[in-house]
Order: C-alpha cells, then sequence, then structure tokens
C-alpha cells in the first residue's frame, strides 16, 4: 500500500513536470486506450464490459495486471450500454443488443438540433436540453409527463449517479492496488465540437455556416461559460491533472482557414483561457491534423494546454509549440496496429531523440488506442519509453 | 423564440435557480442559507445530468 502510494508519487511528479516543460527523471507514458482495446486484452466481450459495470472496472485492472502502465483513463468504457436503454437513446448501438458482441458501439448521427432551435437554444440551453432535445433523441422520454418518461427521467438520472460514483472508486482503486495516476481529470469540448457533435452534426452545421452564420456564431458564444464550468465541475475542481478535450471537427480540412478562425478558434480560445484562469490545464487532444492552425494555437497562454500530435507535423509542431507547451503523441496508430514490435521500438527511440531531449514531452499514441493495436506493439512501446526516455 | 421559458439568462450550473424557488417558499423558519446551499448542489447534479447528454 504504502509502496504503491511511493510509485503513484513518483509518477505524479514525473507527469507535472513534463507538462510544466522542466526535464523529470523520464519520458511520462501516458496511453489514451479505448475501452475496447482495454476489453479486449481483459478477455471480457465488448457486450460485457458496455452492459456490466462490474466488468467494465475489472477489465482495466485485468489490463493492469498485464501491462506496465503508469496512468490510465478509468474505467474501459465511457459509457453504460443500460443508462442508455433506461432512456432509449435512438443515437448509440451497443454489442449484444444492435450490433454483435464484439462489434464497437456506433454513434448515429443525425441533426438532432434543428434549424429553428437556435433561438430557443440561445435563450436557455439548459432548458432547450431537457424540454426538447431530451424528449427528440430518446425513445422514452418523447412523451413528457407520461409514466414512461417519468420513470426514465428516474432512471437516468439514478444511473449517471451510480455510474460517477463507481467511476470514482475505480480510479481510487487503480491508484490505490497499482499505483497507477489518472491521466485525465474532467471533461469538456470546444464550442463549435459541442453544436457539431451532438446537436447540429457534420451535414447540419456545414450548412449552418453559410444559411445562418450568426446563429452559430451567437450559440457559440452562449456555451462559452457553459464549457467552462462543465469542465471545472467534471473535474470536481482538481487543477493538478489536465481535462481531457477531445477536438473533433476543427482538424484540417474540415473548414477553410478563414472559417476556422471565425467559428472554431474564437471560442475553444475562451475556454481554454477560461479553464486556465482556474488553474486547469487542457489536453489539447487535437485529433487527425492541425498543422495550418499552430501559429494561432502559440497564442494561447505558456503551459496552458498539453498539445497531442496525431498526424499534426511534428517537426512544425515543435518549431512552433516547442518550449511552450508539454507536446504529446505521435506513435501512429497503424503502426501499433500492423506494425512490428522492433518497428514500434525504432519509432519511439527516433520519436525522443528528435523531441524529447529538453524535457516537456509525453509519449502516446497519436489517437486512442482502438483494438486493432497489438498488445505486443503496447508492451514495446512501454519498453521503448522506458528505454530511451530517461533523462 | 418558439415557445415561452421557464427562465431566461441562466448562469451555467443551474436548472432552477434558488431566487425562483425561494419565492415558492415563502417565509424560511429556519437556516436559510442551509437550505439554499443543499438546493444548490443538487441543482448542480441535475444541470450535469442535462449537459451530459450533449458533451460527449
Amino acid at each position: 500500500m504504502a509502496d504503491m502510494e511511493k510509485l503513484a508519487e513518483e509518477r505524479k511528479k514525473r507527469y507535472l513536470a513534463a507538462m510544466n516543460l522542466e526535464k523529470p527523471d523520464r519520458v511520462p507514458i501516458r496511453l489514451n486506450f479505448s475501452g475496447e482495446f482495454i476489453t479486449k486484452v481483459s478477455g471480457y466481450s465488448f457486450q460485457e464490459t458496455y452492459y456490466d459495470w462490474e466488468k467494465n472496472v475489472d477489465a482495466t485492472r485485468k489490463m493492469l495486471d498485464r501491462l506496465d502502465l503508469e496512468m490510465v483513463v478509468g474505467a474501459a468504457n465511457l459509457w453504460w450500454a443500460t443508462l442508455h436503454d433506461a432512456v432509449g437513446a435512438k443515437y448509440l448501438r451497443f454489442a449484444g443488443r444492435d450490433l454483435d458482441e464484439e462489434t464497437m458501439f456506433q454513434y448515429v448521427e443525425e441533426p438532432y438540433m434543428l434549424p429553428e432551435d437556435y433561438d430557443d437554444f440561445i435563450a436557455n440551453p439548459t432548458e432547450w436540453i431537457a424540454t426538447t432535445y431530451l424528449p427528440r433523441i430518446h425513445t422514452d422520454l418523447a412523451e413528457p409527463g407520461s409514466y414512461r418518461a417519468s420513470a426514465a427521467l428516474i432512471k437516468g438520472a439514478f444511473g449517471l449517479a451510480q455510474q460517477f460514483a463507481a467511476g470514482g472508486e475505480a480510479t481510487a482503486s487503480y491508484l490505490r492496488d497499482y499505483g497507477v495516476i489518472p491521466s485525465i481529470v474532467g471533461i469538456s469540448k470546444a464550442p463549435f465540437d459541442t453544436l457539431a457533435d451532438t446537436l447540429r452534426g457534420l451535414s447540419g452545421i456545414m450548412l449552418d455556416l453559410y444559411q445562418r452564420p450568426e446563429k452559430v456564431k451567437e450559440a457559440l458564444e452562449v456555451l462559452v461559460p457553459h464549457n467552462i464550468f462543465y469542465g471545472m465541475a467534471t473535474a470536481q475542481g482538481d487543477t493538478d491533472f489536465p481535462l481531457f478535450m477531445p477536438l473533433h471537427r476543427g482538424a484540417y480540412p474540415f473548414m477553410k482557414m478563414e472559417q476556422w478562425e471565425q467559428f472554431y478558434w474564437p471560442t475553444l480560445k475562451q475556454v481554454i483561457e477560461g479553464l486556465w484562469s482556474y488553474g486547469k490545464r487542457t489536453m489539447f487532444y487535437a485529433e487527425n491534423i492541425w498543422t495550418p492552425y499552430l501559429e494561432k494555437i502559440a497564442e494561447l497562454p505558456e503551459k496552458s494546454i498539453i498539445f497531442h500530435v496525431d498526424q499534426t507535423d511534428m517537426d512544425k509542431a515543435f518549431e512552433v509549440l516547442g518550449g511552450r507547451f508539454c507536446l504529446s503523441g505521435n506513435v501512429p496508430n497503424s503502426l501499433l496496429a500492423f506494425g512490428t514490435a522492433e518497428e514500434v521500438k525504432d519509432y519511439v527511440k527516433r520519436l525522443l531523440d528528435k523531441y524529447a531531449r529538453d524535457g516537456g514531452f509525453i509519449l502516446d499514441a497519436g489517437a486512442v488506442i482502438l483494438d486493432d493495436a497489438k498488445e505486443e506493439n503496447i508492451r514495446a512501446l512501454i519498453e521503448a519509453g522506458i528505454e530511451y526516455g530517461v533523462y | 423564440m418558439s415557445r415561452e421559458l421557464t427562465f431566461k439568462n441562466m448562469p451555467p450550473g443551474v436548472c432552477v435557480p434558488w431566487e425562483a424557488k425561494e419565492k415558492e417558499l415563502g417565509e424560511i423558519k429556519g437556516d436559510a442559507g442551509l437550505i439554499r446551499e443543499q438546493w444548490e448542489k443538487l441543482d448542480l447534479f441535475g444541470y450535469l445530468y442535462l449537459w451530459n447528454w450533449v458533451q460527449r
């Protein structure tokens, strides 16, 4: 127990040093595994960990028994399928229900927010979510006031409370039993992604940029304080560990540069600066390519983000952002899936030699590690990080 | 605007503002601060529940 606490302290010290652009004893290794990868390693079926929260928590433990990890996100899957069944979620398909037992969940994207909803959303988004959005996206809530809707609301809220509590207990148990620290605490999004992911969807938002650009801008401004608040609330006030911000529609080339500058960037910057004003650092999880936007990103306050590199030009990211923000990532997911252990080790060595020499670097895959990654390649990545990442 | 809103200009973290509930309660005989504090804590959970379906 005391050994695990000491180990966790060492790992936290290493992680914090890298985020603060210092040189720790060696490069920290943070791997952002999907629930599906964890499930595969654990031996459970996808259906089991989607539906049985205890197995979902246990899957991460089984992975920790097999892999020498320093940090984890938490229990395997973010989403508990039963909670979604309780409310009749139209937008998610799960293994064992509408998909076979070993198929990853699917998100059914539709413009669930309609163009005519903008005014109500802008006036009071919380009320709009409760009275319009939830009944629209959940079959059990379709008739507010009905018995089915009342029961679904109760079960949904109770289920989420259960999930929050179990998730917190799981993270504490991983730290206590394995000395692993949380890689992230809290989550939020770019306002444009909040609007474009689950509300308008990609097809809806792309039309809106041309047909109602002023409404889009108003909605984005309304979202800024909510996204800052949501981030701090889900972090429960923590300011040691970074907040996870998966960035979706801002990747190149979803938008032209002038659209990105007008619609995506200003409110994302406000959210990151707002979080930083509370001392909360953002893991800028730049999925896909962000090379054209690096100079704008450099405007953020020093150390306020960890810039995560997926397919962004690593040389350019190092040149523009290195020394200002901690960098992470860049081990290609395709290499983890289709390469050999030797190729992974070679890649990690080159990566660390070139970009980690001055500190301020965290080793990670480019994107969330899916179940196509080979376990032997993950081991190779960890071994190479330990061997070549020493300062 | 397609319909009447119950509340306007709501800050983040709030579903039903304490001020509205306080009016409905009328005279509070004991510690109003305690009632407010606990109201706001649970109201915050309601807020997070609602936004959980959007921030994913």
